[in-house]
């Protein structure tokens, strides 16, 4: 039985907009264990980062209802020098823009070496500098001694990018956070940049949180996936079951935008639109509801829950049984980007 | 091996550093003449009024010669005397002094306060900013001119600090005001949450990254905050709220002007005082556009 790292129950954060609260995060409930990866996807606005930040309690004006409990203790709302005690000892995050991920004043060194020095006192100048080049080492920066000098400007994007996931990984995390970790980068970075995060689970046995919007990415790395929809989640399954049986229109329609399905859309309902902002979105009822014009009014669900049709598998709302596709068409391969 | 460590020792020595912090600010005080030279003015006026005044005997300038009344420059005063018939020269360097300290002083200590008040504020947000711009917004209420005058003459005898006091009191608004718009910003950018991450406490944050972050705003503002308040203290002795006589100030010397006699027949008296506070004020502007444009990579002259 595989341990658990991370359960989320029912998670809303919610954001202040001119006297009105509007929920970025909605009922969302998810676990991670040790040892896995599990892929969060969704398009861009649908509420991935927001539910990153609630993770590492980042959020400092939102309001935040539901349980996060890592390793059975709950995280909402605990002081900030508990919090302290954990974020960067016990989790870490790493960001999606390794530019301004990166304090542009300080040396790369300090910067690495601010995680040691805060959770790993005991360490002495030249242990923790010895620390740092082997942590450069590991995320395979060329020269580390001479990189520990140098400034965020000073690299490229790649290389801060590793930089970023040194620092994440200086005290060796059992749960880490990686917000959309290539999204910014060349593709030829790009795997480098996952490898990299593949080898360190295997290296730590951590739990992995992995934030894309490429399907190509969870396709490669995770174990499970979660597909996120304006705040929730609508689809959670291992990542075989999700990409031979998606359920959940919503699902069905991100593998059809990948565009080697293009012929397939046009036997199929394409689900138009965007992820509509926050203060748009319907208030009550499915939120899904607006992009789904060709359904029959009856046939929504006025709040869809969760169902566990097989274990494991979770799909939010039961009328994915009255969504018929035409036929069946064989899901293709799936990369590239939605 | 040999070889391999050469090679990096090349590779090291062609990776070209963009200039630091430092060297843009230097290059582009030397690249605008006016700042240069107001630069080395400064330096030479303080270190001028600063060296004399420990060799100055103050007492000795402040004494009353009823034989010397309204000299005109000469021999024996360099640049004449005063009713009481004390060298305007020696009061000059005095008086320079005690305005640049004064300037200082309280540039210091608006900075100081403006700085924390403004990081803390812009940083936490929320509640604590509602309340601190409150405080913030009571003070800017206040009749500062009115409170000043009070205060100068309910203090029988202040001095350089204490002045400089009463002064902080009311100016630490506006950079408070600036460094807390510009905590609001920095506090979203990932830098700042990656610090979280990290497990650093807020202080440290506050500390460690916002504020060398917009180190280069404080610095100009600074500046452009010295600038404005080297004429402080002479604006007010003009108005007849100045230092006593025993502290010989720009100010004092400026308001013998309002003296028509004076003003017309004896200009040594208020004409040296005036233009140093108009070269000091505006060699510290030069210096601070200077700085505001290195720090602003749109304005950069090269
Ligand atoms: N601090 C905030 N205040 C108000 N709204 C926010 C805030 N952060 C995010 N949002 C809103 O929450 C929604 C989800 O944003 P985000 O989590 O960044 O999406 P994603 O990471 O999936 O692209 C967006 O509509 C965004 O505008
Ligand atoms: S209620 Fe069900 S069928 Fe209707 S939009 Fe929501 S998910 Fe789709
Ligand atoms: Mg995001």
């Amino acid at each position: 039985m595989a341990e658990k790292l991370l359960e989320i129950k029912n998670l809303k954060t919610s954001f202040r907009i001119k006297d009105d609260y509007f929920a970025a995060v909605d009922d969302v409930s998810l676990t991670v264990n040790k040892n896995e990866v599990l892929a969060i996807v969704g398009e861009s606005g649908c509420g991935k980062s927001a539910l990153a930040f609630s993770i590492m309690g980042l959020h400092t004006r939102a309001k935040m209802e539901g349980n996060i409990s890592f390793k059975g203790e709950n995280i909402v709302g605990i002081s900030p020098s508990k919090l302290n005690k954990l974020r960067g000892k016990n989790m870490g995050m790493i960001f999606q823009d390794p530019l301004t991920a990166l304090n542009p004043l300080m040396e790369i060194g300090d910067q690495i070496g601010e995680a040691l020095l805060l959770h790993n006192k005991e360490l002495s100048k030249t242990q923790r500098k010895e620390k740092v080049i082997k942590l450069l080492n590991k995320v395979g920066i060329p020269r580390p001694e001479y990189v520990y000098e140098q400034f965020p400007h000073e690299l490229s994007g790649g290389m801060r990018q590793r930089v970023v996931i040194a620092t994440a990984i200086a005290n060796e995390p059992e749960l880490l956070i990686a917000d959309e970790p290539t999204t910014a980068l060349d593709v030829t970075i790009q795997s480098q940049i996952l490898d990299l995060i593949k080898d360190l689970k295997e290296d730590m046995d951590s739990g992995i949180v992995l934030i894309t919007h490429d399907l190509g990415v969870v396709a490669e790395m995770a174990d499970r996936v979660a597909v996120m929809y304006a705040g929730q989640i609508v689809e959670i399954a291992d990542v075989t079951t999700l990409f031979e049986e998606p359920l959940h229109p919503y699902t069905r329609s991100l593998f059809n935008s990948v565009p080697n399905a293009k012929e397939a859309q046009d036997r199929l309902h394409v689900i138009q639109g965007i992820v509509p902002s926050l203060q748009n979105l319907p208030r009550i009822g499915c939120r899904f509801a607006p992009r789904m014009p060709w359904i029959d009014g009856e046939a929504h669900e006025e709040h869809p829950e969760m169902h566990e049709v097989k274990p494991g598998h979770y799909v939010r709302c039961s009328c994915y049984k009255h969504f018929h596709f035409p036929e069946e068409s064989k899901e293709e391969e799936h990369h590239g980007v939605s | 091996m040999e070889a391999n460590s050469a090679n990096v020792e090349l590779q090291s020595k062609t990776v070209t550093k963009t200039p630091s912090g430092f060297s843009v600010v230097w290059r582009e005080i030397v690249r605008d003449k006016l700042a240069l030279l107001s630069l080395i003015f400064l330096v030479g006026i303080s270190a001028f009024v600063y060296g004399t005044a420990i060799v100055l005997d103050q007492e000795e300038i402040v004494k009353v010669d009823l034989f010397a009344i309204y000299e005109a420059p000469g021999e024996e005063y360099i640049l004449g005397t005063d009713y009481g018939g004390r060298d305007i020269f020696g009061q000059l360097i005095i008086g320079t002094r005690n305005s640049l300290s004064i300037a200082i002083l309280v540039t210091v200590m608006t900075g100081f306060i403006g700085v924390v008040f403004g990081l803390v504020a812009g940083f936490f947000g929320g509640h604590i900013d509602n309340i601190m711009m409150r405080v913030l917004d009571f003070f800017n209420v206040l009749p500062f001119m009115m409170i000043v005058i009070v205060f100068v003459a309910i203090v029988p005898k202040y001095s350089v600090w204490t002045f400089s006091l009463i002064m902080t009191a009311f100016l630490w608004m506006g950079i408070a005001r600036l460094i807390r718009s510009r905590a609001l910003q920095e506090k979203e950018l990932d830098y700042i949450h990656a610090a979280k991450t990290l497990g650093t406490s807020n202080i440290k944050i506050i500390f460690k990254h916002v504020l060398p972050n917009i180190s280069s705003l404080v610095i100009v503002t600074m500046t452009l905050n010295l600038a404005a308040n080297i004429g402080l203290e002479s604006g007010l002795s003009f108005l007849g709220f100045g230092f006593p006589e025993s502290t010989p100030s720009l100010g004092t010397l400026l308001s013998y002007a309002t003296n028509p006699q004076t003003l017309e027949y004896r200009w040594w008296i208020w004409v040296p005082a005036s233009v140093m506070i108009l070269l000091l004020m505006l060699a510290v502007n030069n210096v601070g556009t200077a700085l505001r444009r290195a720090t602003d990579a749109r304005q950069r002259r090269g």
